[in-house]
């Protein structure tokens, strides 16, 4: 028995060794960049830092980042002035793109269609419509330079709060064990492809036991309309308290968002109030290829061509810009 | 309790260690043990059919003991009986019940009869019912037969009957075997646990990685066959083959190699079946266990094969038809036990069904022979066939199913139902064809290599290829539990 166990646990602890080099061998598991607070409290990707984004348990995704020297996922370093055209992009996971070579990216795309200009991606995974406008007007001198401002909005995800605060459960990804956890690309590989997960609800099953369970009370359709325009009513709110307490320039300001998702008593707000917007909602339905990546929501190329073509269309017809 | 779920990497060694290290030193203690932890294991799925398992143990601890002490012959017969009705009662309730009434009513509307589908009941198949039922129906039966003495210890006997790692989907053993053991103090032996985790290693990627990475391509092909054209067809059938093969040989892989754990021998339930060269060895290569029941207690007893031809054609059909009828309440089961009797017949009356018994393809070779090759293929082919009716819902779902190859025989480049890379799927199917090839001789050992640091590698790559195929979001219980 005792040479059973003995034997056993050398065995693990060899095929783990092993697991580890190959996975780093054929790059399975991903690289996950260090993130910070700054001294403005916005929360962004340390500078300088190089990696490879790995998504599906076979690869099926791979693709290189690149975070500039202003924290952000990009090829260009962000520098404004008066003398050049710059668009900002600023919005979540899919303005940073992980999932796309940092070389490809909709930025990128853009300024292949407009010659002379430069747009800054300051994307970050999270980033909901408190924080972009947290970060415009935390770095308001910055962002005064900048000709034009596209802020990507999901209704349903970005205006779930009123006020900008620092989300602590993100920055705890950078806690002492998180960093020791990171460095075996076995576990990061395990943890994406949800071979982590079963232990996990375990715990929780185990730490939550005592609790009293909440009874799920099942609602008819009426109920469920009336939530849903309490909440619709309640992300409307937020943003016109987002929007009075860090400012929102309307002539420079637009909105890049799916009408298909989005309220229709926010866009008729909108519209109503002189908000810009683009919606690429027509463009991406009428697409005879996927727009998305198979093995996350993130758009794909063609997705990514497509929301391009969507800033630059609007961009120009609106005059913003002379091709 | 799934073999391939947290909960059981967490009760396995908890067993384990308490079996060897605290209830190791009386064999009552250690039975008495092994029964907590089947019972556990069990209840954990649905406690109330725990019920149902105990009152199969009764009836057949007591039978048993009362057709051994019974003088006449009749009398013997007339509780084997109690014993026969009872099990066949509980199958036929639970798991044919709603199949008899349905069929009935569609008798019935055949002569312009509308009944409406009152007499219908929601009943919960009991996972394993088809298994421990027959398992104890055996131990009856064996006592009849006089090749049995039955146990007095009933904590032995129910050990035997719920005896965890086989106890939701075999491998159906015979008193002879697993009591005799169960009745003999154990000894922690290195040897047989060592094989028993490379067993369930091995079970594991037949599951983890074979059977469940094709059930979504599979699922796909069989729910939307009208989509798609022959080429797809064939493919998902024959998916079809590696899926079911994957999913039910990993199963009993993991089952003995647990038996194992404790000290403790069961049968073997699959030899290579896709190396068969005909469908007779077929048989004897796949569900072993099932095959050998209906052999000891349907085949042999209704005259086997001395009997004359025309009578062993007949014992053939009834035991093919039974046993297709064993694997579910429906007519494509019956069907598919149908199709087997047909392609056995001919290999019957050539002789040539019992040609295979001892050997392997390629036994002193390297290689297969082109014959060899063509006969395995032939082989396949027909048991793949008959899998459309295995796996489709209906007769008429598995004839459309068949119509649509016909009628459709053209070839087209299929998509993944989630966007996967389908050569993935070719590449790890070929690997594990020609690996099965390369360990073909014995079942019992898939690990066999001299070289200590090549047995190390492929323990890494077989654990590395779970990994590449792991897919949290798919259904993850075994195709047979059903049955």
């Amino acid at each position: 028995m005792k040479k059973l166990i003995l034997k056993s646990i050398l065995y693990v602890f060899l095929i783990i060794i092993l697991l580890e080099g190959l996975v780093r061998v054929f790059y399975l598991g991903k690289d996950t960049p260090t993130r910070f607070l700054d001294t403005y409290e916005v929360e962004k990707w340390k500078p300088n830092q190089n990696g490879y984004s790995v998504t599906g348990n076979r690869r099926q995704n791979f693709s290189e980042y690149h975070i500039n020297a202003s924290g952000y996922n990009s090829y260009r370093e962000f520098t404004p002035t008066k003398k050049k055209i710059e668009i900002a992009l600023v919005g979540d996971s899919f303005i940073e793109g992980f999932h796309q070579n940092y070389y490809n990216s909709i930025g990128k795309k853009i300024e292949q269609k407009i010659p002379n200009i430069e747009v800054y991606e300051y994307g970050y995974a999270g980033y909901d419509f408190a924080d972009q406008l947290h970060l415009v007007y935390s770095y308001k001198e910055q962002f005064d330079l900048i000709d034009h401002v596209v802020l990507g909005i999901k209704f349903s995800n970005d205006l779930t709060r009123g006020e900008y605060k620092v989300v602590k459960s993100r920055l705890a990804l950078e806690s002492p064990i998180h960093k020791i956890l990171k460095k075996s690309k076995l576990l990061v590989y395990c943890k994406s492809i949800g071979v982590l997960d079963p232990p996990q609800e375990l715990i929780y099953r185990i730490t939550n036991i005592l609790k009293p369970k909440k009874k799920i009370i099942p609602k008819n359709d009426i109920e469920i309309q009336k939530l849903k325009e309490e909440k619709d009513k309640m992300y409307l709110t937020n943003f016109k308290n987002l929007v009075s307490k860090y400012g929102y320039d309307k002539e420079r300001f637009t909105l890049l968002l799916d009408s298909q998702i989005t309220s229709s008593a926010f866009i008729s707000y909108l519209e109503e109030n002189k908000y810009n917007y683009i919606d690429f909602s027509s463009l991406f339905k009428s697409s005879d290829h996927p727009t998305t990546l198979i093995y996350d929501r993130h758009w794909n190329n063609n997705g990514r061509n497509l929301i391009a073509k969507s800033i630059t269309d609007y961009l120009i017809n609106k005059g913003f810009i002379k091709k | 309790m799934l073999f391939n779920s947290l909960d059981f990497f967490i009760f396995l060694p908890v067993v384990f260690i308490l079996y060897w290290l605290v209830f190791y030193k009386k064999i009552q203690v250690q039975n008495f043990f092994l029964l907590f932890a089947s019972y556990v294991f069990y209840g954990l799925w649905d406690w109330r059919f725990l019920l149902l398992i105990l009152a199969s143990t009764l009836v057949d601890f007591f039978v048993g003991q009362t057709i051994y002490t019974s003088k006449s012959k009749k009398e013997r017969k007339r509780w084997l009986w109690v014993s026969v009705i009872f099990n066949i009662s509980l199958l036929g309730f639970f798991k044919y019940y709603n199949f008899f009434i349905d069929s009935w009513i569609d008798f019935l509307s055949v002569f312009g009869n509308d009944v409406k589908s009152t007499w219908t009941l929601q009943i919960i198949l009991p996972v394993g019912i088809s298994f421990y039922t027959f398992q104890t129906m055996s131990y009856s039966l064996d006592i009849y037969y006089k090749r049995l003495s039955p146990t007095k210890n009933f904590i032995s006997f129910a050990t035997f009957v719920s005896f965890f790692p086989q106890l939701v989907a075999g491998p159906i053993e015979r008193a002879s075997n697993l009591l005799s053991q169960i009745s003999t103090k154990r000894a922690f032996n290195y040897t047989q646990c060592t094989d028993g985790l490379k067993l369930i290693l091995w079970g594991l990627f037949k599951k983890v990685v074979i059977a469940d990475s094709i059930a979504p391509i599979v699922d796909d092909i069989f729910a939307n066959y009208n989509d798609y054209p022959a080429s797809t067809l064939i493919m998902g059938v024959s998916l079809f083959s590696f899926q079911v093969y994957g999913d039910f040989s990993g199963y009993s892989d993991i089952a003995i190699g647990t038996a194992k754990l404790f000290g403790i021998e069961l049968m073997s339930n699959f030899k290579f079946p896709n190396f068969s060269r005909n469908v007779a060895e077929y048989w004897q290569r796949w569900h072993v266990s099932l095959s050998t029941w209906f052999r000891h207690y349907v085949y042999i007893p209704l005259g086997g094969s001395r009997v004359s031809k025309l009578k062993s054609i007949r014992n053939i059909i009834i035991i093919f038809l039974v046993s297709g009828f064993w694997h579910g309440a429906n007519w494509t089961f019956i069907v598919w036990g149908g199709i087997h009797a047909i392609l056995y017949i001919p290999v019957f009356l050539m002789g040539r069904n019992r040609m295979y018994m001892n050997t392997v393809v390629a036994e002193n070779r390297w290689l297969p022979s082109l014959t060899e090759i063509t006969q395995i293929l032939l082989t396949f082919f027909l048991v793949t066939f008959s899998r459309v009716f295995f796996r489709s819902q209906s007769i008429t779902d598995a004839l459309g199913f068949l119509e649509q190859i016909y009628s459709n025989f053209y070839y087209e480049t299929y998509q993944h139902p989630l966007g996967y890379r389908m050569i993935d799927y070719f590449i790890l199917l070929g690997i594990f064809v020609l690996y099965e090839y390369r360990i073909r001789k014995d079942e019992r050992a898939p690990f066999k290599f001299t070289s200590k640091s090549t047995r190390f590698l492929i323990y890494v790559l077989v654990i590395l290829g779970m990994l590449l195929f792991f897919d949290d979001s798919i259904d993850r219980s075994f195709i047979y539990f059903q049955f």
